[in-house]
Parts: structure tokens; sequence; C-alpha cells
């Protein structure tokens, strides 16, 4: 039917069909990409309630069980006790503090340094990933910016441990290069603050520099294979 | 298993459920994000942002429609509000350009009238564009924007009209000698 504006519906349709084609026309679905920063996020934000963590790798349905505050909490009394011998450590020799002894063997402080730095890993990694899922925005989420403040202060905490705690040069290396990058996470924010407006830029270099010293595979490959933490 | 009772095996922790809910739905989610942003990482940013949502407000969802339906609703939103956040929307809704000169193109120029259509649809209102797209390029049904969008039925095929009939203008007989 011709229209008075000298058009059929016939042929109007017909090029709609035709830009149905054309316009905007979504590519395959980047599924596993978009689950990926689906599950960091959600992580991160449940791990700031302190709540159930409920996605757990996006592995198939029903392979796992959500990860619990048990995790958490062992997780937070392992940095705890590990505080309290740095603190212990770096304590003027013959005062009462550095005379305190810790209610923990060597044996165990090992352990509760090894399960913590496996969960500060694991919260890096989900950190990461959504940092990267951000950067084409040019910008971090506020919340995301304050857990790479405190991702920060842990890793210099678990730097600080006495060598022979650790005994695991990679991981320190590992510990090294994740502090780089958690930096330059951090001073984007600075950045913003400085109204300089050039985030987008740090966040660039933050991955670049990252995935030259490939951080985010080493962190997964110092993390056991395991539905998480020892315990949860 | 109803959409019901996903939602309440969600609900109660199991990670398994929200991977199903998100596997079933992505795709269409995807699809109406990136048709109206037009680029894939906002896209992507508007797929994670809804399911982000629908996640937190599992609570909200009384069965009422589709899940599916309560699911694309939140991208529509998500999607407008995020083109508009970042100020995308605006250059959008420039004026058409040249416009005026359309008339009388040459015959033949198939490749050139789709360039004006595409500049015409991004030229139309934020309301009328809306429905367009879900309507007539991602096929929804009238009954279904209404749900989504929170209109009236009529209202959804009053929009339509009114989008085609301003891409019509747009072209004017141009179209015509083209053929």
């Amino acid at each position: 039917m011709m229209r008075d504006d000298g058009m059929s519906e016939e042929r109007l349709d017909e090029l709609i069909a035709q830009l149905a084609d054309d316009y905007n026309a979504p590519p395959e679905t980047p599924r596993e990409e978009i689950w990926a920063a689906l599950e960091a996020e959600l992580r991160v934000r449940d791990g700031r309630r302190g709540a159930v963590i409920p996605i757990d790798r996006g592995r198939p349905a029903g392979a796992q069980g959500f990860h619990r505050v048990a995790g958490w909490a062992v997780a937070a009394a392992a940095l705890l006790v590990l505080g309290v011998g740095i603190g212990r450590m770096t304590a003027p020799v013959g005062s009462a503090e550095g005379n305190q002894a810790l209610a923990v063997s060597p044996a165990e402080r090992a352990s509760l340094v090894h399960v913590a730095t496996v969960e500060h890993l694991g919260r890096s990694e989900s950190l990461l990933t959504l940092v990267r899922a951000d950067a084409s925005t040019g910008r971090v989420d506020p919340h995301v910016r304050r857990l790479a403040r405190d991702l920060l202060t842990e890793t210099r905490l678990l730097l600080d441990t006495p060598q022979d705690q650790k005994g695991d040069p990679e991981m320190r290396s590992l510990l090294e290069d994740l502090e780089l990058v958690l930096v330059q996470v951090v001073g984007a924010e600075d950045s913003e603050v400085d109204g300089k407006r050039d985030a987008g830029t740090e966040l660039r270099l933050a991955l670049q520099g990252m995935d030259e010293r490939a951080v985010l595979p080493r962190i997964q490959a110092a993390m056991p294979s395991g539905p998480g933490l020892p315990g949860t | 298993m109803t959409d019901l009772e996903l939602v309440e095996r969600v609900r109660r922790g199991d990670q398994g459920a929200f991977r199903i809910l998100y596997d079933t739905n992505v795709d269409r989610v995807y699809r109406i994000a990136y048709r109206m942003a037009g680029e894939d990482d906002l896209a992507r940013d508007f797929t994670q942002e809804t399911f982000l949502r629908a996640y937190e407000r599992l609570g909200q969802f009384r069965g009422d429609a589709a899940l599916s339906t309560w699911l694309h609703s939140i991208a529509v939103s998500v999607s407008l509000n995020g083109l508009r956040k970042f100020d995308r929307h605006r250059k959008r809704e420039r004026p058409l350009e040249g416009a005026a000169s359309v008339s009388g193109t040459r015959k033949g120029l198939e490749p050139d009238v789709r360039e004006r259509l595409k500049k015409a649809v991004d030229a139309l209102s934020e309301i009328y564009r809306t429905v367009f797209l879900m309507h007539d390029l991602e096929g929804y049904s009238h009954g279904e924007i209404s749900e989504m969008l929170g209109i009236a039925e009529g209202t959804s095929k009053a929009r339509l009209s009114r989008a085609r009939a301003k891409l019509r203008e747009a072209l004017g007989d141009t179209v015509e000698e083209c053929v």
C-alpha cells in the first residue's frame, strides 16, 4: 500500500527486515567472560557483606556448594595471627610485647599463613577479574577500590612475614607483582581525586603490567584446584 | 522446573540454579543490551548489571510475569540508564546530518539507503527507539513490551507506529526511487 509520503508499508517492512541484520547486530554472546565478571562482582559484594559467597568459579550446575562464612573467618583469624606475629617480630628486643609468646607453634603459624595466602589470592583473583571488566569504562567502582586498598595492605602484611615462614621465592615474587598491580589500581582512584581524570590510563597500565607478568595465571596456579578453602 | 522453583532455589543459595538462570537468559539479555548500546563493552556491562540486579532483587519476583520477561525488563532499564549515564544517548539524538539532501539520491544505492535508515533510527527519541528495536528488530510482541516497559499495550503500538512514521518521514520518497 502506498502512503501519502510516497513509501509503501511493504517497502518499509523490507528495509526494516534488512536493518535487523545490520543495525547494532549482536555478535555471539560472550557468555563465559560475562559470567566471570559477574561471579567476581558477586564475590566482592558478598565478601564485603561477610555473607555467603554465592558463586563459585562458574562450575557446572550442582557441582559446588557455596562457600560459607567459615572460610572468611578462618582466613581473617589467620591474618590476625599473622599480624600479631609480625608485630612480635618487629617489636624491640626485650620489650614486653616482644617477649610475649604467641599461642601457636611455628608449624601452626605456617599453616595459617598458607590459608591466609590462599584466601588472599582468591579474593585478589576476583578483584583483578572485576577490574579488567571495569577497565572498558575507564573507571573502577568505589567499593572495588576500597577492596583493592584492603588487599594491598594484606599483601604487604604477607610480604612482611619472616622468610622462614614462607620459604617460597615464587610466592614472594607473585605477591610483589600483585602488590604492584594493586598500587596502580588504588592509584587510579587518587588520580581521579586529584581531578586529573586519567583513571583509565592508570587502569590500562595496571592491566598491561598484570598481563606482562602473568599475574592472574600465576595466582590461579598457586591456588588449590579444590572447591575452596580447607574446611569450608 | 517452574520459574518460581528456580528462583526459590537461587534464593536458598543453590549456585547451580543461578547458573541455569544465567544460561537460559543471557543470550536474550545480551542481544537487547547490544541492540540498544551498539557496543560490545557496554552490552557486557549492561548484561552483567542486569544479572546482578536480578540476583539482588529475586525476592521481588512474584511470578506474575515470566522470569525471562522480568529479566528483560531489568535489561532494558539498565541499558537505558546506562546509556544516559554514559551520555551516549545525546550523541544519538543529534539531528540527521544532511537529511534534506536525501531526496533525489541516485537509484540503486541500496547500501546508502540502509545507512540513512540507521541514522534515522539513531535519531529517534528514546521512547520510540526502544519500542522499535524491541518489536521490529528483536521480535518482542506488544504484550511483552508493555510488561517490560510498564506501559499499556496500546501505548506500545502507538509508539511503534510513531517510530515508523518518523523513519518514513526521514527517508522521504528516496526509498521508492531506489527500488
